[in-house]
């Protein structure tokens, strides 16, 4: 099977997720799964199980090879082949079938957990509160109009979000919801931060210690409220939780392109400077008051119980050879 | 306007006069007038100055300072004396700027790695010493939001011949454990040692704290608060979107969209290891005593800026 194979509806979803086209962890997560389920409705190569599971591993392949860091993609890459591989169907519908309900079960999952969480989240929100986030997360958005729709927060504060400004989409979606914004610049995070009651804010990824790795300012934004002793919550699907970590390798912090923060004319006129574009940093467990997941309110330091409970067959696969090392395309056979 | 102005100015970019540079513009100005001016359009002008600065530039101790120099010389001596008092508070300040840069300069050692944060002319002096010392030094310059001033920091140094990182505000935590020292500018320090600097700056300091690194302020005696001594607040002021976005942004924008974006910031002493000032390194809280052996007592017999301009007012009846 050969890279023609693959529908032009998934290479154009995997092609979205590496142009940050389709951002945010559950978008990708769920672009994820659909490919895999397009995937497996377009197959049009010979009808048996094992050729399709060869056809499927090489999909998940390409998948996750577009967005090393977004956890959520191979975690839902993962359930999937895990599910086919469990099943162990004995004909082609079956092993069809049984991807295609399993993607869609993830992405129903993935969607009700958001609704879940929100509602976990809110009840932690006091009367009147002034909340800030970080970044724009879709789960952090939902928490906080959640919030909001009980009466109990006054203002949110959301940073721009350089150099992406995501903190626009933020500030125009809570304003969309009815939910008073003010938009800062991240300089002026701790300016605000003694109004601030509570932090809300989302994770591309959990490590097994409880550390978030998530759009970066967060870490910078956890200090200034740790130092006004203002709570942090992070808001995260189990899914965002990576089961790489356990196993030591640490999460890659990606450097984007110079021009996503100055022109490219700038760029060339100043050549001896380095324009340094981390995407991401990491936001030290004892920074985080609680992780709020679909499946309960967890001590960050308790993540590898999450790890444990929901991806215990993950755990094995990787335990064997690091997810960079897993060819799914093998290992479905 | 060139496409490069353009790209930058949607985000928000703008030159504006560091605190030591009004500082030097208010007094060239001053000195103009002063020769080419009665006394009462003279007193008029101090005023329409003042009332600008209390605007617009609220927290710029630099430039309150020198206009309560020449107002009190104002009101004792007329303009006879004024045109020498400027120019010798404009040559002052430029030696303490000098001296206060060369005293910080001497806190370097060859090869450290530096953050600074906007576009103090006291910073710029600072690494053109270093410069002139052959100290090599690799440089962390944030962008600085909102302004942008960061992009010509950066701009300054590369012209100078450092290693300049440039990066967003919000990656100041993450690099900050590869950084040696931070350098910062003021625009006025109160009475506790307190530091108004640019918005930002006391996120940095903080970054700085939990990651020991050392912050020293580079800022000559004139950028002290002599009102805060009384229990004045140094008033910060702030902009709206119109600081970090052009218009055409904007409308792209929700109309109930709302930005508050804060100028400065107040770093505590705490987070300050020191302030390079042409007296010397002082521990911030230790700037009432340096102010004490200055003046001979402490509070130093200074008449409060607000009292002279009434003064000034009843005198000229403006």
């Amino acid at each position: 099977m050969t890279e023609q194979g693959v529908p032009t509806k998934v290479l154009e979803i995997a092609e979205g997720i590496k142009t940050m086209r389709i951002r945010g962890a559950g978008k990708i997560a769920r672009a994820a799964a659909e490919a895999l389920k397009i995937a497996t409705l377009e197959y049009g190569g010979p009808k048996d199980v094992s050729s399709f599971k060869k056809y499927i591993g090489k999909v998940a392949d390409l998948l996750i090879s577009t967005r090393p860091t977004a956890v959520s993609l191979p975690n839902a890459v993962m359930y999937i082949l895990s599910s086919l591989h469990r099943a162990n169907p004995g004909t082609f519908d079956d092993a069809a079938n049984t991807v295609v309900f399993f993607a869609e079960k993830f992405i129903d999952e993935s969607i009700n957990a958001v609704k879940i969480i929100s509602e976990t989240a809110a009840k932690r929100i006091r009367e009147n509160s002034v909340i800030l986030t970080h970044c724009h997360s879709s789960v952090a958005v939902s928490a906080i109009t959640e919030a909001y729709k009980l009466g109990r927060v006054l203002k949110v504060y959301s940073t721009e979000t350089r150099p992406f400004y995501q903190g626009r989409i933020t500030a125009k979606q809570l304003l969309e919801n009815g939910v008073p914004v003010v938009q800062i610049p991240d300089s002026a995070v701790r300016y605000v931060m003694h109004e601030v009651d509570h932090v809300i804010i989302g994770a591309d990824t959990v490590a097994s210690n409880g550390a978030v790795v998530n759009k970066i300012g967060t870490s910078q934004v956890a200090l200034a409220a740790k130092e006004a002793r203002v709570r942090v919550y992070v808001v995260a699907e189990t899914y965002k939780f990576s089961p790489t970590t356990l196993v030591g390798e640490p999460v890659p912090i990606e450097f984007r392109e110079p021009t996503e923060i100055v022109p490219e004319a700038w760029v060339q006129k100043h050549p001896r400077i380095k324009v340094l574009n981390p995407s991401f940093d990491v936001t030290p467990p004892e920074y985080v008051d609680a992780i709020i997941t679909e499946i309960g309110v967890i001590p960050p330091q308790a993540a590898i119980l999450v790890l444990m409970e929901r991806m215990g067959w993950a755990l094995d696969k990787i335990k064997q050879g690091g997810l960079t090392k897993i060819k799914f395309e093998d290992y479905a056979e | 306007m060139s496409f490069l102005e353009k790209d930058l100015s949607k985000h928000g970019f703008r030159q504006r006069a560091t605190g030591s540079e009004m500082v030097f513009t208010t007094l060239d100005m001053l000195l103009d007038y002063s020769v080419s001016s009665d006394e009462k359009s003279f007193a008029r002008e101090l005023l329409n100055i003042y009332e600008r600065i209390v605007a617009e530039r609220p927290a710029s101790a630099g430039v309150l300072n020198i206009l309560r120099i020449i107002i009190e010389s104002f009101l004792k001596n007329g303009l006879q004396t004024i045109s020498s008092l400027i120019t010798d508070l404009r040559s002052g300040y430029d030696k303490a700027l000098w001296a206060s840069a060369e005293v910080a300069c001497k806190r370097v050692s060859k090869g450290d790695v530096l953050m600074t944060n906007s576009n103090s002319l006291a910073v710029r002096r600072f690494f053109a010493k270093l410069k002139e010392e052959n100290i090599d030094a690799e440089v962390y310059v944030p962008e600085s939001r909102p302004g942008l001033e960061g992009l010509l920091l950066a701009e300054y140094l590369e012209e100078l011949g450092f290693n300049v990182n440039l990066i967003v505000d919000s990656a100041m935590r993450y690099f900050m454990k590869n950084v040696d020292k931070v350098f910062l500018g003021a625009e006025a320090v109160a009475a506790n040692g307190a530091v108004v600097s640019k918005a930002g700056s006391s996120l940095m300091a903080l970054d700085a704290k939990e990651a020991r690194v050392r912050v020293y302020v580079i800022a000559p005696l004139l950028k002290f608060s002599f009102e805060s001594i009384y229990g004045e607040m140094i008033k910060l002021p702030e902009g709206g979107w119109e600081l970090l976005m052009d218009d055409e942004t904007r409308n792209t924008l929700p109309l109930n969209y709302v930005a508050r974006a804060p100028l400065y910031d107040v770093t505590p002493p705490e987070y300050i290891d020191a302030i390079a000032t042409e007296y010397g390194i002082f521990s911030p809280q230790a700037i009432p005593i340096l102010l004490r052996e200055i003046y001979g007592s402490y509070p130093p017999g200074i008449t409060p800026l607000p009292k002279l301009v009434k003064q000034l007012k009843e005198v000229y009846n403006i």
